[in-house]
């Protein structure tokens, strides 16, 4: 893992007005996370953690401050290059799942293929090989419907790998599992991190999945209050 | 099959009955816009086939008021006036009620030389065809007082099956026999029309043979001419000689009212309201609203994709995406209910001219109707997509993830 941050947040202020009141949500937050990292973020509901990950992942933008990621500067790219520039970059993990019900489970892991210059042969080669990768081969002809929700969540792990992306968002990736399935999700993205180097981002609740990231960063309205590595990492 | 085809058509078939139910709504609608259509089309055609250079010389008081006999050569002698012919309407029906279409006394000789470019004679006595038909069809005329001449239609409509050398007997509804018996017309031609205002379903006959059987008793009724067609040397002296005709009569017995062919027979079509208008609106209205049915259907196949916007906008797709989707979706909707609703339309076409008979004779699903109601429901498709998929370029990809669509 190299010690060159990836992914840089520079005093990032994101506010939200609701309800005529406006809310800090991130307060001139500062946050560096190496390329290979695996992050951890926790916190209350509503100190900022998912926004964080929109913000990395280029589906927000701050209201003042920087959000860099591989020296690319998110917030100010074009709204037109944000698209392409997060197929490339973002692979995205959400806890429900968000497959597409009515595509299979390799039709979803082709979708972000559809946006690379592949072609149609080598786009299949690479959802099958995202869904082995993911242990769900034998499931690829099978609907959303048709799969448990720790199977669903490995075919979301997958389609966001398709594209080999550098960073992985995972937002709450086992929020909606029980505790085997949760593991199953936990281990996936450990050898992700591990075996093919992708750097991690994950919000979460569950203290499990939280002592399986490499770092634990804790948030509190919009600040960091703390930011710990585990140790052997 | 191209992701946004395959992805699109999922969705279609994925929402069977409420995208069912759009596609029956269009299919009405489609339906409905041929039909009204062809209606209209087949009642102005009839209007748009007259000559410009004949006018109709009818009662001033109504058209169910006959004209003198004695009025024929004072029109004949107005000057620009070629050729005059009497039509009188005879209005019986052939065995039964049902069979009804129309039957004029003419004075036949006048009346094919009038008609010689609107009318084809196709078969003469002896089955005789092509150029020598007319004139064999003349002298047969002129040889017997019974004869007739018939449209194709009744020779081609199996109820009436009839041909040359037929003896069609027609029970009388405004000339009645003294017997009490049907009047008898031996078919000697049948003629194809060139004009699509002459009905295929039409009988022609001998005046002279209601006016002698009226003189010798054998039947009752009045000897007169229902209205006088004529022919005029060119259509800029039309309202000159209308003018001289009606002048003529202004103090005869019955006062006249020379129109142009065209407005004799759109007088038919507003005898009955302005049937075209309010087609029209009827279809119109239907029309509008199955449209804003369609457009509220794919609302909530829109409201229902929001969040699928989003994920696709997580996954490095745009918005337009999204939008580009409902559009398809939309269109292929409306395409099926189109083609659906055209193939119901052209399927009937041979009902539909059953059913109208010699009342809309011209009714006919061309394909001029066919590329609209295909245009139309691409129209329809497109901008309830539209309606659908415009709101998603609104939508930031958080908001549309946070959604419960």
């Amino acid at each position: 893992m190299s010690n060159k941050a990836y992914i840089q947040l520079d005093g990032v202020t994101k506010k939200y007005s609701r309800g005529g009141e406006e809310l800090v949500v991130l307060d001139a937050l500062d946050l560096k996370v190496p390329e290979g990292d695996y992050v951890a973020l926790m916190g209350p509901s509503g100190s900022g953690k998912t926004t964080i990950l929109n913000l990395v992942g280029g589906l927000d933008i701050p209201d003042s401050g920087k959000v860099s990621v591989a020296d690319t500067e998110v917030a100010n790219m074009p709204k037109s290059q944000l698209p392409a520039w997060r197929a490339r970059h973002v692979g995205f993990v959400f806890q429900s799942f968000n497959l597409l019900p009515v595509l299979t489970a390799h039709e979803n892991v082709m979708l972000p293929l559809q946006l690379t210059p592949l072609s149609k042969s080598e786009r299949k080669i690479q959802a099958d090989f995202a869904l082995e990768i993911v242990g769900l081969s034998d499931r690829a002809s099978h609907r959303p419907s048709q799969l448990s929700g720790g199977q669903e969540q490995r075919v979301a792990i997958a389609r966001a790998i398709a594209t080999d992306p550098d960073v992985i968002i995972a937002d709450e990736p086992t929020g909606d599992l029980d505790r085997n399935s949760a593991d199953e999700i936990l281990q996936i993205l450990d050898r992700l991190n591990s075996e093919m180097g992708k750097t991690i981002l994950m919000v979460t609740h569950d203290p499990a999945a939280a002592a399986s990231a490499r770092r634990l960063l804790k948030l509190d309205k919009g600040t960091l209050v703390s930011d710990q590595t585990r140790e052997g990492a | 099959m191209a992701f946004p085809v395959r992805l699109a058509l999922r969705h279609i078939l994925a929402s069977k009955t409420r995208n069912g139910l759009t596609v029956l709504a269009i299919t009405i609608a489609v339906f409905l816009l041929c039909f009204l259509l062809a209606v209209v089309k087949g009642i102005d055609a009839g209007v748009r086939s007259a000559s410009a250079t004949r006018l109709v010389t009818q009662s001033a008081v109504s058209l169910f008021v006959s004209l003198p006999m004695s009025y024929q050569p004072k029109i004949d002698a107005v000057d620009g006036v070629v050729l005059s012919s009497e039509f009188r309407w005879f209005g019986g029906y052939y065995q039964d009620p049902s069979n009804f279409f129309p039957q004029f006394a003419v004075n036949q000789n006048r009346f094919l030389e009038m008609y010689e470019k609107d009318i084809e004679i196709i078969e003469g006595p002896d089955g005789i065809t092509g150029p020598g038909a007319r004139a064999a069809v003349q002298k047969a005329l002129n040889s017997d007082r019974r004869a007739a001449i018939i449209g194709v239609g009744l020779k081609d409509e199996e109820k009436y099956s009839f041909k040359v050398g037929d003896t069609v007997p027609i029970v009388p509804a405004i000339y009645q026999r003294a017997d009490g018996g049907s009047w008898e017309f031996i078919i000697v031609g049948i003629f194809r029309p060139l004009k699509e205002r002459i009905p295929d379903k039409v009988m022609y006959f001998r005046s002279d043979y209601l006016n002698t059987s009226i003189e010798s008793g054998e039947a009752i009724g009045e000897i007169a001419a229902g209205v006088y067609y004529i022919n005029i040397d060119s259509g800029d002296i039309g309202d000159v000689v209308a003018s001289t005709i009606d002048d003529e009569f202004l103090n005869g017995p019955q006062r006249t009212q020379t129109i142009t062919e065209a407005a004799f027979a759109s007088f038919f079509v507003s005898a009955i309201g302005n049937l075209p208008l309010f087609l029209g609106t009827i279809g119109g209205a239907v029309l509008f609203s199955i449209f804003f049915s369609v457009v509220n259907a794919m609302l909530i196949a829109g409201r229902q994709r929001l969040k699928e916007s989003g994920i696709l906008q997580a996954l490095g797709f745009t918005p337009l995406t999204s939008t580009f989707l409902l559009i398809f979706e939309g269109l292929m909707v409306a395409l099926i209910g189109g083609a659906l609703g055209l193939s119901l339309a052209v399927g009937t076409e041979g009902l539909v001219q059953d059913l109208f008979g010699a009342n809309i004779r011209n009714y006919k699903i061309d394909s001029n109707l066919m590329l609209l109601a295909l245009a139309t429901s691409s129209a329809l498709g497109i901008t309830a997509g539209l309606s659908a998929g415009i709101p998603f370029l609104g939508y930031r990809p958080t908001e549309a993830l946070r959604s419960m669509g």
